[in-house]
Order: C-alpha cells, then sequence, then structure tokens
C-alpha cells in the first residue's frame, strides 16, 4: 500500500473545494453541497481503509528544516477517522438545510478546505508544516463566518484576531521547540519541561486551546452562534476544531514534552481546565438563545478535556481524549437539533419556543439523548469519560473534582432549562403549526445520538479500539490495563448522581418559583453578587476581546505621540532652526560698509585667536 | 501623441530591463559556484541592448557611462552578487505591473513624459546599484534613484505635494551625505572602493553608524520613518513602486551587501539594528491603526514591515537573511497591490480619507477581495507567501537566541493583523458615505488582481522562491543554505 493515500487525503479535499468554486451555481444550486457530501464521504472511506495502516513520507521542501513529511499514527488515525465522520454528516446535514442558501457554494467550498486543512494538520510531521495548515484553518474560518454577505464581518474579524493571536503564539512555540530540539521533526522531538522548554509548551498550549476555544480565547463563539450558518457551529466549534486543539494539546503533552504530574505547567493546564467549565457554564445557564447556550456550553466542555489531560495521569489523560470524542458527537447533535428547530419554528429564541416535543418528536429524542449526555447521565458516553476525568482529577487535588462537580450541576440544570423551554411546556406561539424536520437533516441527528449510546453501553468500543492505544502500552488502566466498562470508584458515581438529583431538585425548584421552563433558573441569575457580575457581563466589559482593544488603542495611541514627536523633529525643530539661522545672517547683512569692515576685523582676530590657541599661544 | 510615445518608449525601455534578466538565451556564463539553471543572470542594462534599442532614450550620457563602467567591472570580475536577484526578481515583476497598472492611472494627468522617464530612469539606477560591485557606483545610483524618486513624489504640482517631496529628498539625501562620510572613511581604511576587495574587512563601530545613517534614512525606518508615510501625496502607482517594491528595498538590500557579505559582522551591530527595527516596526504599527489616511496607512504599515526585514538580516544567521530576501520578495507584491488597490479606491471615489469612505464592497467587490488577498499576505497567513517570510525572519532571531526580539516582532505582527482589518473594514465594509464609486479601470483592477494572485501562488509555491533565496544567501554569507 502505498502512504500517497496519506496526500490523497489532503488534496482530494482541497480539489473539490476548488471545483466547487468554480461550478457554475445558478444551473445547479444543489452541486456544491452534493460534491461536498460525496467528498467527505470518500473521505470517510479513505480513513477507515487507511485505518490500520501505519504510514509515512517525506518529501523535501522548502529547506531550513521545513520538509513536507506526513505520517499516520495511531493518533492522527484516530484523528483523521472522527474529522471525516463530522464532516461527512455535517455536509450531510447542511445539503438540506443549506440548499437554497445564496452563500451555499461559497460555504461548501471552504468547508472543503476546512477539511483539507484539518487533515493535512492531523498528518503533518513536521512542525513547520503543521504550523502552514494549522494557520491556514485561520482562513476557512473567517471565510465561513463572513459567506453571509457583510452582515457577520464584526464577528469573522473577532474570530481571525483571536485565533489569529493565539497562532501566533502556537508559531512562536513551535520556533522555540524546534530551536531546543534542534529539528523540526514531530516524531523525534522529545523535550523536558524545564526553562525556556516551559516557555515553549506554554506557547504551544496557548495555540490548542484557542483553537479549541478555551477561556481566554473564547469569546467569538457565542458571537458566532448568533451570525454563522448552523452547520459551521456544528462543524467548527462544535467538533473539528476540539478535535484538532486536543488532538494537538495531547500530542505535545505526551510526544513533545515530558509532562509529570510534578510540573508546575500540569497544575497550570488543570487551572485553566477547571476555570472554563465553571465560567463558561454559568455564563450558558443564564442564555436565553438556543444556539448561544449551545455554543458556551461547547466552551464548558473544552474545560473539561484540559482539565483531564493536565492531569498527566493515564485515567485523566485517556478521559480528556474520550471526553473530545464524546463532546464532537453530542455537541454537533445538540447543534444539528438547534439547526432543525430554527428551520421548522424559524427562531431559537428560547421565549417564543415551547411545546415543540409534540411535533417535532424525533428531533426532540435526539436532543433528549445528547443532552443527557452532555449532563453525564449513565449510561450515555458523557457520563463515563466525565468520570475518567473526575476520577484524574481527585486524584491531583479536591479543588479540581469540586469544581468539576461543580460545573456537572450546571451543566445539567441549564439543558433541563432548554429542554423544557424548547421542547416541552406550552407553545409560546400558538397559532404556529411546526412540522418535524425533513430526513436529511434528522439521520445525521439520529447517527450522531446513536452513537451517543453506543459509545457509552459499550464503551470498550472507542476506548480499547481508538484510545489507549494512543498512548501505548506504557500507560495502564485500574483493571486488567483497560479503562473501559463501568467505572470502579463508586463514590464518584455516588456524587455524581447526587448532583443530577440536586440539579433535577434546583430545576423543579425554579420551575415552581416561576411557573416557566425558561425561568428556572432565575433565582441563580439574580442571586445577590451573581447578577452584578452578570450585568457586566452582558455589557461585554469582561470580553477579553474588548480589552485588548483597549489596551491596543492606548498603546498605539501613545506610539502614534511617538512617530508625530519624531516628526516634528524634522517638520518643525530643522525647519525653524533653518530659518532662525537665515534670519540671523539676514540681518548681519544690511548693506552697510562699516558693518562688514567690521565683521572682517572681528573674523581676522578670530583667526589669530585660533591660531595662537593651536599653536600653544605665545611661547 | 507626444504622450502615447512616451508611453510606447517607457515601455519597452522597460521590458528591456525586464526580459534581459530572465534572457537565459543572452546568458554567457561566468559564473563561480553554484549557478541557477533557471535564471542566468546577465547585467539588465548591457549597453549594447540600450545602445541598439533606446537611442538617446533615457539614461542619458552621464547614466551610461557609469553603466558602462559597472558593466566592465562586471565582466572583469563577475562580481554581481547573485543576492541581487531578489530585489529585481521581487522588483521587476512587482515594477512591470506597477507600470501598467499607471497607463490607465497617469492618462488623467499632465507631466506623463516626466512620470515615465523619472520611472524608467528609477528603474535603471535600481538595476545599477543592486549590480554595482564598487561604494562609488553605489553611491551614484543611490543618489539617482534619490532624485527620480523626488520628481516623481512632486508629480502633482501643488504647494503641499512639492513640500513633501522636498522632505522626501532631504532627509534621505542627508542620510546619503553621511553615508558618503562613511564610504570616504571606508577607504581611508581599506585603500579601496571595491566590495570585493575590501571583503573580509573589521568595521569600526563608528564608521558601521556612519553607514546605517544612510541605509535607514533610504529605508524609512525609525529615526527616519516620516518622509514616508509623507510621500503618499504621489501618485498611487508612484506610491507603490517606491514605497512598497523598490526604493526602501534599496537601503534594506545595501545592508545585506555590506554587512553580510562583505564586512565582518559585529554583534553590537546586531543588537543595535535589531532593536531600531523592533522600535520602528512597532512604532510605525501604531501610528497605522490611528490614521485615517488610506494611503498613510499603508505607506505605515511599510515602515513596520521593513523592520521585519532589518531583524532578519540584523540576526546574522543563514535563516534570517534568507528570510528577508524571501521578505523583499514577498512583501514587494502584497504591498504594491494595497497601494494599488488604494489608487482605485482614490481615484474613483475622490478621496483617500478613510472616515469617508465605507462599504465600497458592493461596488468594487474585485478591488475589495483582492486587497483582502494582499492583506493576508502582509498579515503572514498560510498559505500566502508573506507568512513564511514572517516565519522565517522570526525564527532566525530565536535561533539566535534573542527571544525578546521576537516577541517584539510578534506584537508587530498582532499589530499588522489589527491595522489592516480596520483598514478593510473602513473602506469596503460598513455604511456607504455618498455615492459608491464603481471600478473604471479594467487594466487596474487586473493589476491589483494579478498581485494578489502573485501572493498566493508565492506562498503554494514556495519552494521556488525559498530555492532562490537559499541560493543567494550561500553564495553571500559564503555558506551552504
Amino acid at each position: 500500500m502505498t502512504p500517497l493515500l496519506l496526500i490523497l487525503a489532503i488534496a482530494v479535499p482541497a480539489a473539490a473545494g476548488l471545483l466547487v468554486l468554480l461550478l457554475p451555481s445558478r444551473r445547479a444550486p444543489w452541486a456544491p453541497a452534493a460534491l461536498a457530501a460525496l467528498t467527505c464521504a470518500f473521505e470517510l472511506v479513505l480513513a477507515v481503509y487507511i485505518f490500520p495502516h501505519d504510514f509515512a513520507f517525506t518529501w523535501p521542501w522548502m529547506g531550513f528544516g521545513a520538509e513536507f513529511a506526513v505520517k499516520l499514527s495511531r493518533f492522527s488515525a484516530f484523528i483523521l477517522l472522527g474529522i471525516a465522520t463530522f464532516s461527512f454528516l455535517v455536509t450531510a446535514y447542511s445539503a438540506v438545510s443549506m440548499a437554497k442558501a445564496p452563500s451555499s457554494r461559497r460555504f461548501h467550498a471552504w468547508v472543503l478546505f476546512t477539511v483539507a486543512l484539518s487533515a493535512g494538520a492531523v498528518l503533518a510531521d513536521n512542525l513547520i508544516l503543521f504550523l502552514v495548515f494549522w494557520e491556514g484553518l485561520l482562513l476557512t474560518l473567517f471565510a465561513m463566518i463572513a459567506a453571509e454577505k457583510t452582515r457577520p464581518f464584526a464577528t469573522a474579524v473577532k474570530a481571525f484576531v483571536i485565533v489569529g493571536l493565539t497562532d501566533l503564539a502556537l508559531m512562536f512555540g513551535v520556533m522555540l521547540t524546534g530551536h531546543l530540539a534542534g529539528t523540526m521533526s514531530m516524531s523525534a522531538i522529545r523535550l523536558p519541561l524545564d526553562g525556556l522548554g516551559a516557555v515553549a509548551f506554554l506557547l504551544l498550549m496557548i495555540g490548542a486551546m484557542g483553537k479549541a476555544g478555551a477561556m481566554p480565547f473564547h469569546s467569538w463563539i457565542p458571537d458566532a452562534a448568533v451570525d454563522a450558518p448552523l452547520p459551521f457551529m456544528a462543524l467548527l466549534p462544535g467538533s473539528l476544531e476540539k478535535l484538532l486543539g486536543i488532538y494537538f494539546l495531547a500530542r505535545v503533552s505526551l510526544d513533545l514534552f515530558i509532562l509529570t504530574p510534578a510540573s508546575w505547567v500540569s497544575t497550570v493546564l488543570m487551572g485553566i481546565g477547571a476555570a472554563t467549565i465553571l465560567l463558561a457554564v454559568l455564563m450558558a445557564l443564564v442564555q436565553r438563545d438556543y444556539k448561544k447556550l449551545l455554543a458556551y456550553h461547547a466552551i464548558s466542555q473544552v474545560g473539561y478535556m484540559i482539565l483531564g489531560i493536565g492531569t498527566a495521569l493515564p485515567v485523566g489523560i485517556v478521559g480528556g481524549l474520550f471526553h473530545m470524542v464524546n463532546n464532537a458527537i453530542y455537541k454537533s447533535s445538540l447543534f444539528l437539533s438547534a439547526g432543525a428547530v430554527e428551520k421548522e419554528a424559524g427562531t431559537t429564541d428560547l421565549r417564543e419556543l415551547g411545546g415543540l416535543g409534540r411535533s417535532m418528536p424525533i428531533t426532540t429524542i435526539c436532543f433528549l439523548i445528547a443532552a443527557a449526555s452532555i449532563s453525564g447521565v449513565p449510561p450515555f458516553n458523557g457520563f463515563f469519560s466525565k468520570e475518567l476525568v473526575y476520577d484524574g482529577a481527585l486524584e491531583r487535588g479536591w479543588i479540581f473534582y469540586a469544581i468539576a462537580l461543580a460545573g456537572s450541576f450546571f451543566t445539567a440544570a441549564s439543558f433541563l432549562k432548554l429542554g423544557h423551554a424548547a421542547f416541552f411546556g406550552k407553545p409560546a406561539n400558538a397559532k404556529r403549526t411546526v412540522k418535524e424536520a425533513p430526513w436529511p437533516m434528522l439521520l445525521p441527528m439520529i447517527v450522531l445520538a446513536g452513537l451517543c449510546i453506543v459509545f457509552g453501553v459499550a464503551n470498550s468500543l472507542p476506548l480499547e479500539r481508538l484510545i489507549q492505544p494512543v498512548l501505548g502500552t506504557a500507560m495502564k488502566g485500574a483493571h486488567g490495563g483497560t479503562f473501559a466498562g463501568f467505572p470502579t470508584n463508586m463514590l464518584l458515581v455516588g456524587l455524581t448522581a447526587g448532583v443530577l438529583a440536586l440539579a433535577v431538585a434546583n430545576h423543579a425548584f425554579g420551575v415552581h418559583r416561576t411557573g416557566r421552563g425558561i425561568g428556572a433558573v432565575d433565582h441563580i441569575h439574580h442571586a445577590p453578587g451573581l447578577s452584578s457580575v452578570y450585568k457586566l457581563q452582558a455589557t461585554g466589559a469582561l470580553d477579553p476581546y474588548r480589552m485588548l482593544g483597549g489596551i491596543v488603542g492606548v498603546a498605539s495611541r501613545g506610539l502614534y505621540a511617538l512617530d508625530r514627536a519624531i516628526d516634528w523633529v524634522y517638520s518643525g525643530l530643522a525647519a525653524q532652526s533653518a530659518l532662525a539661522v537665515s534670519w540671523v545672517l539676514r540681518k548681519a547683512h544690511n548693506g552697510n560698509v562699516n558693518r562688514y569692515v567690521l565683521w572682517a576685523l572681528a573674523g581676522a582676530v578670530a583667526v589669530v585667536l585660533a591660531v595662537l590657541a593651536v599653536t600653544g599661544g605665545g611661547r | 501623441m507626444a504622450d502615447r510615445r512616451a508611453i510606447a518608449t517607457a515601455a519597452r525601455l522597460y521590458f528591456v530591463y525586464a526580459t534581459r534578466i530572465v534572457d537565459a538565451r543572452a546568458a554567457r556564463s561566468t559564473g563561480r559556484g553554484r549557478e541557477l539553471p533557471f535564471l542566468r543572470l546577465r547585467f539588465p542594462g548591457d549597453p549594447a541592448i540600450i545602445r541598439r534599442r533606446a537611442k538617446g532614450a533615457s539614461l542619458g550620457r552621464v547614466g551610461r557611462r557609469a553603466v558602462d563602467g559597472v558593466w566592465k567591472e562586471h565582466e572583469r570580475r563577475n562580481c554581481a552578487s547573485r543576492g541581487g536577484v531578489c530585489p529585481p526578481g521581487g522588483g521587476v515583476p512587482t515594477g512591470a505591473v506597477i507600470i501598467l497598472f499607471s497607463f490607465d492611472y497617469i492618462a488623467h494627468y499632465e507631466n506623463q513624459n516626466e512620470y515615465y522617464t523619472m520611472a524608467v530612469v528609477f528603474l535603471g539606477a535600481m538595476m545599477g546599484l543592486v549590480f554595482s560591485s564598487n561604494l562609488v557606483y553605489l553611491y551614484v545610483f543611490w543618489e539617482i534613484t534619490g532624485i527620480a524618486s523626488w520628481r516623481l513624489i512632486g508629480f502633482y504640482r501643488g504647494k503641499t505635494d512639492v513640500l513633501k517631496a522636498d522632505k522626501a529628498f532631504l532627509m534621505t539625501a542627508l542620510g546619503a551625505l553621511v553615508m558618503l562620510i562613511g564610504i570616504l572613511a571606508i577607504h581611508g581604511l581599506t585603500g579601496t572602493f571595491d566590495l570585493g576587495a575590501m571583503k573580509g574587512t573589521a568595521l569600526p563601530l563608528g564608521i558601521s553608524a556612519l553607514l546605517l545613517v544612510g541605509l535607514l534614512s533610504k529605508s524609512a525606518t525609525l529615526p527616519f520613518q516620516t518622509w514616508l508615510p509623507d510621500a503618499g501625496v504621489a501618485p498611487s502607482p508612484v506610491t507603490a513602486l517606491l514605497h512598497a517594491a523598490v526604493l526602501v528595498k534599496i537601503g534594506v538590500y545595501v545592508f545585506a551587501r555590506l554587512f553580510l557579505s562583505t564586512f565582518v559582522f559585529d554583534e553590537a551591530l546586531r543588537t543595535i539594528v535589531a532593536s531600531i527595527a523592533g522600535a520602528s516596526a512597532l512604532v510605525s504599527a501604531g501610528a497605522a491603526l490611528v490614521e485615517t489616511d488610506f494611503k498613510r496607512i499603508v505607506a505605515y504599515s511599510t515602515v513596520s514591515q521593513i523592520g521585519f526585514i532589518f531583524l532578519g538580516l540584523a540576526m546574522g544567521n543563514a535563516l534570517g537573511a534568507a528570510g528577508a530576501l524571501l521578505y523583499i520578495l514577498m512583501h514587494g507584491l502584497a504591498k504594491a497591490g494595497l497601494f494599488l488597490s488604494a489608487g482605485i479606491v482614490e481615484q474613483n471615489a475622490g478621496t483617500k480619507e478613510i472616515t469617508k469612505l465605507g462599504g465600497l464592497m458592493r461596488s468594487m467587490p474585485w478591488t475589495a477581495v483582492a486587497f483582502l488577498l494582499c492583506a493576508f499576505s502582509v498579515m503572514g497567513i498560510p498559505p500566502f507567501g508573506g507568512f513564511f517570510s514572517k516565519y522565517m525572519v522570526i525564527s532566525a532571531a530565536v535561533k539566535a537566541d534573542e527571544m525578546v526580539f521576537g516577541a517584539v516582532f510578534l506584537a508587530g505582527a498582532l499589530l499588522t493583523i489589527l491595522y489592516l482589518f480596520r483598514l478593510f473594514t473602513k473602506v469596503f465594509l460598513g455604511e456607504p458615505h455618498g455615492v459608491l464609486a464603481p471600478e473604471k479601470s479594467r487594466l487596474m483592477v487586473a493589476c491589483v488582481v494579478l498581485l494578489a494572485a502573485l501572493s498566493l501562488v508565492g506562498g503554494l509555491a514556495v519552494g521556488w522562491p525559498s530555492e532562490l533565496a537559499r541560493v543567494a544567501i550561500s553564495q553571500m554569507l559564503g555558506v551552504a543554505g
């Protein structure tokens, strides 16, 4: 079997993307979506086909350590499979949901480029090549948000600037890593975490977290949820970016650097993970828009993955990676359900939704499965991965575990609220008749919901086939070298069950208090102390992007003043002093002969004095 | 009629330069070391060609004699540095597109003869400078470019236009005079003006500083940067030619020529130049974020990007020098695109004040997209060419253990993203002010689109320009790239 298959995995989507851009879209408006779905299907077949192999392929490129080196490892094969699966499901879905949108052609072209670049980033075995693919994703991200004409351009710029900032950090990290290791070949690098190594690690980590959307690089995601087309949300912030970001984070922690639980870097990672979980879920809790609520959860769930990998313990890392897969499954399913609701009910504002359970039963069931999964209800997949992360977190410190558990409580509470407000209760608008979404939109949701169950009930399948091989044989699980099966630590399971029960009780209390599903968390929203923070957040003052803008604004005005000051030296000072000198000289030359004789005498005296001074005076 | 003839002469003369460079037929290989198979160099001002094709056209007797001298020098010692490949390699195609652009742009104005003559004199002097191997010739051509750019900037005859042209000339000429003192001091030190003969000389820091003043003033780097934004009063093709493609790169190129390939590289100089470059990159990027004049913003951006090139050269390793040469090429292409877009907007909308512009995406879609693509290249986003050069120069800083400089230039790169997006948003998006001006000239738009496409191709097929830079550097530094 030839390793050129790897090149195909990158080149075929890219070529298809170009083809889509060239298609005459007026005559065949369905063609771009169909071609995109077909290409992603091909990618999926290819990913399955090459999965068991180990390929490597190197091509000389631009010199200075940059080689076109691609390599298929256990890990990259697994992520490639994920990328192909999710892009296939989303394009199958968007073929219907975006069939009539004028931006369909551009959108699908960019989806295909995204798939190509993601495949490239996962397969790259050279840091510079990786960087090219990784940063290239910045362009497709920008273009997909901006695909809908000019309206969401501000959001696209925001996403570009935030992710671009983290990409610059990543670039610096790549340079440092290459410099320290003396090679750019990723599979040859293995650095200790000390001094500059730690700096390089942190920079690479910023890049990975920026892609995954962890705090504080998150604030474009909720904006994009409102402005960008929905399949975009399911594809990029929902699944692909998480896969890529966590892939790279794990790659950095496991391969490029030697991360041990004793290292302070590990604690930093866990801290960021825990903070992301709690802060983002608190924001999700009070959202009144289906898509925005999901967007904040997309941020919050990254926290679990970073926390898991940050523990630097086998159980935590396996949990983090498993959670990455699970999150991609249930989060894209949830986003797709939001798309179905938006298409059929015409809005995603929770205040105008309600009672959809009767008219959209299949969507409702898919939503319920995915929501139970994200909330960590057994036997769905989210439960198992969260337990593994908890296990690792508790071993490293109870505070991390406590925060993660609190995150679970709020996650469950917000999904109870969302489900109640959207699918149950009374319809807010009784006149509107809502139908079930068409089958091509339902099928991807059903497949994903089915995966939620399969990956939960039969969790040995993903864990033993996909994730544990990544870690190699060095890291053994608690019983029999595997992490599959039901959690062994019954204390953790009990606490999880307790938290879930508490969330249900909280929901019942809230609904009883306000009488509406949407008001289920009002008592938390308006709690003393929290409410002022929420108010401040609503004004955008806590948005890191806004803060960056402020800092840059002040700095640039200072720099501009400096520039003007330098200019003044030439335009002001130099010109004025030239004028002053010429004024003095002009005054001296007034045409009076006596004056000129005087000048001549004074000059002669000056010359004599100068000569005397130089020769050392009257000897 | 006279105008048209002038255009024809100018174009023909220009393409003599352009074609001679890549004309493999004319190449009598006299090279030492590695020869590029696809680009055999010949001196572009080959006197035989000038005599045959452009009788009495523009270089003038003095210029021709100078050219003859350099040519003999070249024949005798074959010392035209192959490092000279990159500035013309970037400058020639870019310059060709810019001249093409000005066919439509300049057609509305008087003094076209002067314009084309000066443009050709400028490019010719640039070529002469690149292939000079003698400090005196270098200085002469240096000043010819200064005079030509003075007339080009002062193309419009308004009071401020003339003043700004004078300012540009005075500031660069001042620097050149200081440099001349440095050149004389070098002669005092080595007894020769020949660059080849003085190879390996260790230059005292004082003389280096004298030379540096000239280089920095020509390249519009802090503290001599302010003539460049002011020169934005010139017609857009002129600003593109001077500020993006060629003129400001002269200083950078001569820096490489003198300090990298001729003299022994001084460690103290590295810190000095890198500090100046860093300050220059940040100050002008900050200014670009505050300015409200389209062309001034792009000009400040040029000042900022020149800092990156100096950084690459100052690090003194092969990676940085190759990155700097690539940077000259990539930045030239993309920045020319930005200036020419500014020209289209300015000419059709009648203003270059970005607060009075907006929503032009609708009426100028091609210009807007081409602008955005060129902007991506300047920002350094893969797969555009600008990414690779930016990566290489910052990476060179890391390689030289100058982490602080690396971080400073990363901040510069972030500011680049911010000010270019600010510019794009203000001009092409948002609410329109007044009538939305359409793109009138197809030729002009085609030029901008071509530059955007070249920026993209330069990145996708980066192996080719990178190979070019590597060979040039291996010759300049005398090391295997």
